[in-house]
């Protein structure tokens, strides 16, 4: 049982064995002028400790708020967090914890790496000086210890001279650099948890390459879970044991990664495994979603997806799916194709998408 | 329609009506201009100085002045009117500007000789002072501008040392038409205006056919017969300057491009990978002159673009499109689509609204876009519309080359692979030639015919989609396809994982750029050469496959292996450190 289980039956709240975060149908709303964005509709998920989970989605599918909702770093109002939802961690609830208690838990038990590191660190203080806040808020150690604790994350991270480069601004330093920062901070406190929210979106590729490994290397050191969120189907399958696919808010599907990236359960993670260009589809048409996200203030009535499937028929039209379980046991989808009557359905989804999968692959053997 | 493009004859009988391009003076003759326009400022700065001297009543200098004056009005007004006539590169003009020039010059040696010998009796010793130093000083002042003529004699005996330097890339002779046989096929095509409208003594000998934008539906005529490569560049480079300190003086260059050479044949598509700050757009832009290169030869289509004058880049501009990276950037807030898209169309001659707007929503439709958007602003869309309309805005000029600047990476996965089959299918109707730029391995490998890898502005490998993923020659690329991160998990292998981030364009390092960050230079015990000798860009047998390394021969599939062990222990090695 990684995080696949939707948290259906269990009522009472657990912290013992190995589960970490058990997020229960969590709501997020966004209330702006033009009206309400439900900008995270009813996820739920679970993580255990030591596993590594990938959320992937297209932009505004609510993979950011998820986290931003966990971590309670959005303003209340504009935003509104739904009567139903829960996010236990280390049993307690973390939506309802007052705000000096969910002060010490963020950046001690939970941490967050943010995308953009430049915009995130404060341009006026040292990397050192900031990273020492943080290491003597929360671990209440004197300003020498801090200092030391300082340059030993940042030699953990692979900043050469950590010494000097802790007493550099930010701008003095490199993108990768600024990320190395980054996620040395996120670490200064042991944290139980790690939020990497498109940790490398910013960054080249070699860079990114290096990023991936320090937090791969890292996570298995320090054992500490991790949540990476992304829209890089090629990140998720280099990072993470299980993914969550997020869809205008809801969770579409969810299993271990090899399952979901190779076989595929649901229309849009069929869709966007077939969107990547690879070496197979040269010479041939990529076989693309059609049209764009609905918007999320005229999201369609029954499934979100309707609109953009190439396999929907009217049960799509008449009512939302569940996040049920498939006939494969661990992987859930939202997916009408997944009820009893439309086995034959399914079949001819998964072998449309074998094929697509393989277009164009005669063109690129006779090259 | 299709002027016999397949049938591989050489181009055919030339239409009859033509604008002749005409060449744009060498650097020499326009800084001797300029040079010449400085004297005329130096010696109407005299003629003021006198005219005070003579006001203030200095004894004699009313005469001397009176004597020089008509002279100085003269040279002036002969610059004057040069100025007016050399823009337009006409050759006798630019003639009768420097003989007049001259002229002045002779002038004013007569004067000296008038005051100081035949006229001294009217003078006295003040007046001939005044009028021996400020006439010598115009001669002295003009010598460097007649030496910059000098070296330009060339140009002026009409020799076009062009042609013969550009044979190898099949240049033709920028005096030659146009348009190619293709534009012949199409000129038969209703024109909605034929107006060049650009100055009346633009045009001495012929129409030109700008209005003649071709039409969009699919399959319009492309010249494919012709020879040579569509777009040849040698050696080009673009630096850019730093200035800094109280002075603003210039107190550093970025090396943004460096020595580049590439060819883009006919109906390819050529992609341009490297890191963010590797200079891929700025590469992309020096081609199309959007930014003028420091050095180096651009030759599109036979068209030497350094020598083309500005005017008459024009209708070239028509041929070579771009479409930008940023889809919220690159499109004007406060402008509709209709004069987005039509705003090349109008500044090319197609004044007529209805026309115009009759063209873009062609346009929009090719690009799969309602023909009734034209009205609508850049914020009703989102974004991979948004590059829709960037692509229709580069279309509608039906252009043969287009520079796409990582025409997707701003898009999401989903709409990125629509945008990538618009333009697969574009490419295909209209037969198009892409320079492809982006800096995702993958997108490359699927859309692209051949591939240059840049690294800090210059060009380290070059070669066919299959020669660089399945048989890359230089550690840099290794690297770079190593970092791919792979969607599926089938495939996740150990990577080769690069030390360090990209150093300062600015300040590259010396010899080989890229061996600050070298596995294989480390594995090879760290050779001088890397340091000490940058590597020439060498031919790998007859394939086409090019790479600029001295230690190629030793990259084989156990020393990346090798290297790609132990490259995770970088890492891990920091770690342990603690």
């Amino acid at each position: 049982m990684t995080a696949a289980a939707a948290t259906t039956g269990a009522s009472t709240p657990h912290s013992d064995g190995d589960r970490l975060l058990d997020v229960r149908n969590m709501q997020t709303r966004f209330h702006v002028m033009d009206g309400v964005v439900p900008a995270v509709d009813g996820v739920s998920f679970t993580l255990d400790r030591g596993r590594t989970l990938g959320i992937v989605g297209e932009s505004g599918s609510g993979k950011s708020v998820t986290a931003l909702t966990i971590m309670r770093l959005l303003d209340i109002p504009p935003a509104e967090i739904g009567a139903g939802s829960e996010a236990w961690f280390d049993g307690r609830d973390l939506l309802a914890l007052s705000e000096s208690e969910m002060r010490k838990v963020r950046g001690k038990d939970i941490a967050m790496i943010f995308q953009e590191p430049l915009t995130s660190l404060n341009p006026v203080f040292t990397v050192g000086a900031q990273i020492a806040e943080q290491v003597q808020t929360h671990l209440h150690v004197r300003a020498r210890e801090a200092w030391s604790r300082v340059v030993e994350m940042l030699r953990l991270v692979g900043i050469p001279s950590p010494e000097r480069r802790a007493k550099q601004y930010p701008h003095e330093l490199s993108g990768g650099m600024r990320q190395r920062v980054m996620i040395a901070m996120a670490l200064s406190c042991e944290p139980k948890l790690l939020i990497a929210d498109e940790p490398t979106t910013a960054l080249d590729v070699t860079v990114q390459a290096q990023i991936l490994e320090l937090l791969k290397t890292i996570q298995q050191r320090t054992g500490s879970a991790l949540i990476m969120i992304t829209h890089d189907l090629g990140v998720i399958a280099e990072t993470v044991d299980d993914v969550i696919v997020m869809y205008a808010g809801q969770v579409v599907e969810q299993g271990s990664v090899a399952d979901v990236l190779l076989e595929p359960r649901m229309p849009y993670t069929m869709g966007l495994i077939e969107s990547i260009p690879t070496v197979e589809k040269r010479g041939g048409r990529l076989s693309a979603i059609s049209g764009v996200v609905p918007s999320p203030f005229h999201l369609p009535p029954a499934c979100r997806f309707e609109p953009r499937c190439p396999y929907a028929w009217d049960t799509c039209r008449d009512r939302m799916p569940d996040l049920s379980v498939t006939r494969d046991a661990e992987r859930h989808a939202r997916c009408h194709l997944h009820v009893a009557g439309a086995a034959s359905r399914l079949e001819a989804a998964v072998s449309q998408h074998r094929q697509n999968m393989r277009v164009g692959r005669q063109l690129t053997d006779s090259v | 329609m299709t002027s016999g493009a397949t049938t591989g004859v050489p181009v055919p009988a030339e239409p009859a009506v033509r604008r002749r391009l005409r060449r744009r003076p060498p650097e020499p003759v326009r800084r001797a201009l300029g040079q010449y326009v400085a004297l005329v400022g130096y010696y109407l700065l005299i003629a003021v100085v006198l005219l005070l001297v003579t006001v203030l009543g200095v004894k004699g200098a009313a005469d001397a002045s009176a004597r020089l004056v008509p002279f100085l009005l003269a040279a002036a007004g002969v610059v004057f009117v040069g100025r007016r006539v050399i823009p337009t590169r006409q050759r006798w003009a630019l003639a009768v500007a420097v003989g007049s020039s001259l002229a002045v010059q002779l002038a004013c040696y007569y004067i000296l000789v008038q005051v100081v010998g035949g006229g001294a009796t009217e003078l006295d010793g003040n007046s001939a002072f005044f009028s021996v130093v400020l006439a010598a000083v115009g001669p002295i002042l003009a010598l460097p501008a007649m030496l910059n003529l000098l070296r330009a004699r060339r140009w002026f005996n009409g020799e076009r040392e062009r042609q013969i330097r550009a044979d190898e890339i099949g240049a033709r002779p920028i005096a030659d038409p146009l348009m190619g046989p293709a534009r012949a096929a199409t000129a038969a095509l209703p024109a909605p205006t034929a107006a060049p409208t650009d100055r009346p003594v633009a045009a001495p000998s012929g129409t030109i056919e700008i209005g003649a934008i071709v039409p969009l539906p699919a399959s319009a005529a492309r010249d494919r017969s012709a020879a040579g490569p569509l777009l040849a560049v040698r050696d080009l480079r673009k630096h850019f300057p730093i200035h800094g300190g109280v002075l603003r003086r210039q107190i550093g260059t970025v090396y943004a491009v460096d020595g580049v050479t590439f060819d883009v044949m006919r109906g390819e598509t050529f992609s341009l990978v490297g890191e963010s700050g590797c200079g891929k757009t700025t590469l992309g832009r020096t081609v199309l002159q959007l930014t003028p290169p420091t050095s180096g030869r651009v030759v599109f289509d036979g068209y030497e673009l350094e020598d083309v004058e500005p005017n008459d880049m024009r209708p070239l501009r028509r041929r070579m499109q771009i479409i930008f990276q940023d889809p919220f950037g690159s499109l004007n807030p406060r402008m509709p689509i209709s004069d987005i898209i039509g705003e090349g169309l109008l500044s090319q001659g197609l004044t007529d609204r209805q026309a115009r707007d009759k063209k873009v929503e062609d346009s929009l439709e090719i690009v799969g876009l309602r023909r009734e958007y034209t009205r609508r602003y850049p914020h009703e869309f989102s974004g991979g519309q948004r590059q829709r309309i960037g692509v229709a805005r580069a279309l509608a000029l039906s252009p043969d080359f287009i520079v796409a600047d990582e025409p997707v990476s701003a898009l999401d996965v989903s709409i990125q692979s629509q945008v990538l089959n618009l333009l697969y299918d574009l490419k295909r109707d209209l037969n198009l030639t892409y320079l492809f730029i982006s800096h995702n391995l993958s997108v490359i490998q699927y859309f692209s015919d051949r591939v240059g890898v840049m690294y800090l502005g210059k060009l380290v490998e070059i070669g066919t989609v299959e020669q660089l993923y399945r048989n890359p020659r230089h550690p840099y690329t290794v690297a770079l396809l190593s970092a791919i991160p792979e969607a599926d998990p089938r495939r996740r292998r150990k990577r080769l994982i690069l030390k360090g981030d990209l150093p300062s364009p600015a300040a590259p390092p010396a010899g080989c750029r890229f061996h600050t960050r070298c596995w294989l230079r480390e594995r090879l015990g760290n050779p001088e050469n890397c340091v000490t000798q940058e590597p020439e860009v060498r031919s790998l047998g007859d394939t086409g496959h090019q790479v600029a390394c001295h230690w190629t021969e030793e990259i084989s599939q156990t020393t990346v292996s090798e290297a790609a062990a132990e490259s995770p222990a970088i890492v891990a090695a920091a770690v342990e450190d603690e």
